[in-house]
């Protein structure tokens, strides 16, 4: 006898609301399906009306938690087609919230981790030291979602030395931390027992699905665009791609934890290295008929952006890949073959907004039709009562 | 491998079928037939390990469709381009040669109206339920107009 569940289309374990159906033969799934749009707001037709400055704003929304990532592929694109080089100084500084950023969307994804594998004491540590990088991002930008430091041509603000010496305080506290975390999270029994050999993804079938970012580079791909494609900075500081070999959301867990000590690495070069100089050049108001593709590794993995130019002020054509569209026929896969109460660990080991308001399950009773409304919360809750209320020796009646 | 040097042997084993153009470090553009899209994928593949697919743009010229296939290997961003004809946009599916192809296909056919053929599973990915058949947003000639908001007692 085998059941439909149909996971969303409002699901926000996911950023963008999603529907996927899952039919499921007892606790096991056998097949998943994924349908997209319900929050497809016609973004690259927009751009298209939009003039080269508007575009960097409409950009940064696209995404509310790597914002300055599809922000900053923008202007990478549209710098080479206007032919303009930034000054280093403003490079650094972009990189450098690049990188703020990575930290930020790690950490909130590594307490999401925890908290639905129900170890929600880790969930209150990492997003409390989550604060750290928010405020420094804030103190840097103004803000603290929606950046708005880039500009075609460098950026928009300055560093001082105070802020600089903030941000090595801030890392060197966050540093010690995260070493911490990846002791836990390597190390700590129920944890490692809940997070291992969930959500399997084989480096085969990674590499056929074209996965990207951390859930690749967990399946022992070590691809990175910052290394393989160095935009900008990258191929002035020295780090390591961190990859792990089990294929497993553990791995996912320790790629980003391994990743966020490399980010605090190349932060602190970054903020050795700063040069002196300008933050900004002046961009032409329009771009020369031409047309360029950028990449740019963002927190969940290769965002890519296509422009083509026709020598206005406006984009011919604007494409956007985000990386979570590249990772979805990947987490299909991994859906098969698991278990249901595994579906929130695997859905958040890809991707992991969770700043989003309701969660709502909706489970459809096969033989019957009959379906009921659970949150995500409640079949959280039941998926960790399940080893709880089962026959074992614990539950059993003592017979005297 | 150096983009000299992987033009060179791209040359050597495709010569006649494609058209390649460098316009800056690690880009590289291929042109083909829109026939030739199967058997030179294929050899990307096979001869050259290019096996990561980022995404497929596709673009309105007018009198046709240019679809993009944005390819990278560790060295290089391989771009393979392809036209086909506005009245009778057809194009072969590469999802059996690359799996993960299937969503940015299917993105094709909802945006475009480019019809993917052999596709494993052609249904729509992101357009509503209700969209009226025959629309596709992304041409040129599609245009969106909102409606007139209607306050009800009038502006005050």
């Amino acid at each position: 006898m085998s059941f439909n569940i149909p996971i969303g289309p409002q699901h926000p374990a996911l950023k963008e609301p999603i529907s996927l159906r899952m039919t499921i033969e007892g606790e096991v799934i056998t097949d998943a399906d994924i349908r997209l749009g319900y929050n497809h707001r016609g973004i690259e037709k927009l751009a298209e009306e939009r003039n080269w400055i508007q575009n960097i704003y409409l950009m940064e929304r696209i995404c509310g938690i790597c914002s300055h990532s599809h922000a900053t592929c923008y202007v990478q694109a549209v710098e080479r087609l206007m032919e303009i080089a930034p000054p280093k100084r403003g490079m650094y500084i972009r990189y450098l919230v690049s990188e703020l950023e990575r930290i930020h969307s790690h950490l909130l994804w590594l307490g999401v981790a925890g908290h639905e594998a129900g170890f929600d004491s880790f969930f209150m540590y990492v997003w409390r030291d989550r604060e750290i990088v928010m405020d420094l991002l804030e103190m840097v930008s103004g803000n603290r979602v929606h950046y708005a430091i880039n500009t075609v041509g460098g950026v928009r603000r300055d560093l001082d030395e105070t802020q600089k010496a903030r941000i090595l305080d801030g890392i060197a506290t966050l540093r010690k931390r995260s070493e911490y975390y990846l002791h836990i999270g390597a190390n700590e029994p129920s944890f490692v027992a809940r997070i291992a050999g969930v959500g399997l993804l084989p480096k085969e079938q990674a590499v056929a699905l074209c996965a990207v970012g951390p859930t690749a580079r967990a399946s022992g791909w070590d691809r990175d665009v910052r290394k393989e494609d160095p935009y900008a900075v990258y191929d002035e500081l020295e780090w390591q791609v961190a990859t792990a070999d089990t294929c497993d959301v553990l791995g996912r867990v320790v790629v980003r934890i391994k990743e966020l000590l490399e980010s605090y690495n190349m932060i602190e070069q970054m903020i050795k290295k700063l040069p002196a100089g300008d933050i900004a050049v002046r961009a032409p108001r329009k771009a020369k008929p031409g047309e360029t593709v950028s990449r740019y590794e963002a927190p969940r993995g290769e965002n890519i952006h296509y422009i083509k130019a026709n020598g206005t002020e406006k984009p011919e054509r604007l494409k956007v890949r985000a990386p979570t569209l590249g990772n979805y026929a990947a987490t299909v896969f991994m859906l098969k073959k698991g278990f249901v109460a595994d579906i929130p660990l695997i859905f958040a080991a890809i991707d992991p907004c969770i700043c989003c308001a309701e969660r709502v399950v909706t489970l459809v009773d096969g033989r019957s039709g009959a379906s009921s409304l659970v949150s995500l919360s409640d079949l959280r809750r039941r998926a960790l009562d399940r080893p709880a209320n089962a026959l074992v020796k614990g539950k059993a009646e003592w017979p005297f | 491998m150096t983009d000299a040097e992987l033009i060179a042997k791209l040359q050597a084993d495709l010569g006649g079928r494609i058209e390649i153009d460098n316009p800056g470090p690690r880009r590289l553009f291929l042109k083909i037939a829109a026939p030739d899209l199967v058997p030179v994928v294929t050899r990307l593949r096979d001869a050259f390990g290019v096996v990561f697919l980022s995404t497929i743009s596709g673009l309105d010229l007018g009198a046709t469709f240019e679809i993009i296939y944005h390819f990278s290997t560790p060295t290089q961003d391989l771009n393979v381009r392809t036209e086909v004809p506005r009245e009778a946009p057809r194009v072969a599916s590469i999802t059996p040669l690359i799996p993960g192809a299937i969503l940015y296909e299917r993105e094709i056919q909802d945006m475009f109206g480019i019809v993917v053929e052999g596709i494993p599973d052609g249904r729509p990915l992101l357009l509503p339920d209700d969209w009226p058949a025959g629309q596709f947003p992304l041409r040129k000639d599609w245009h969106y107009d909102r409606p007139v908001e209607v306050i009800p007692g009038g502006e005050s």
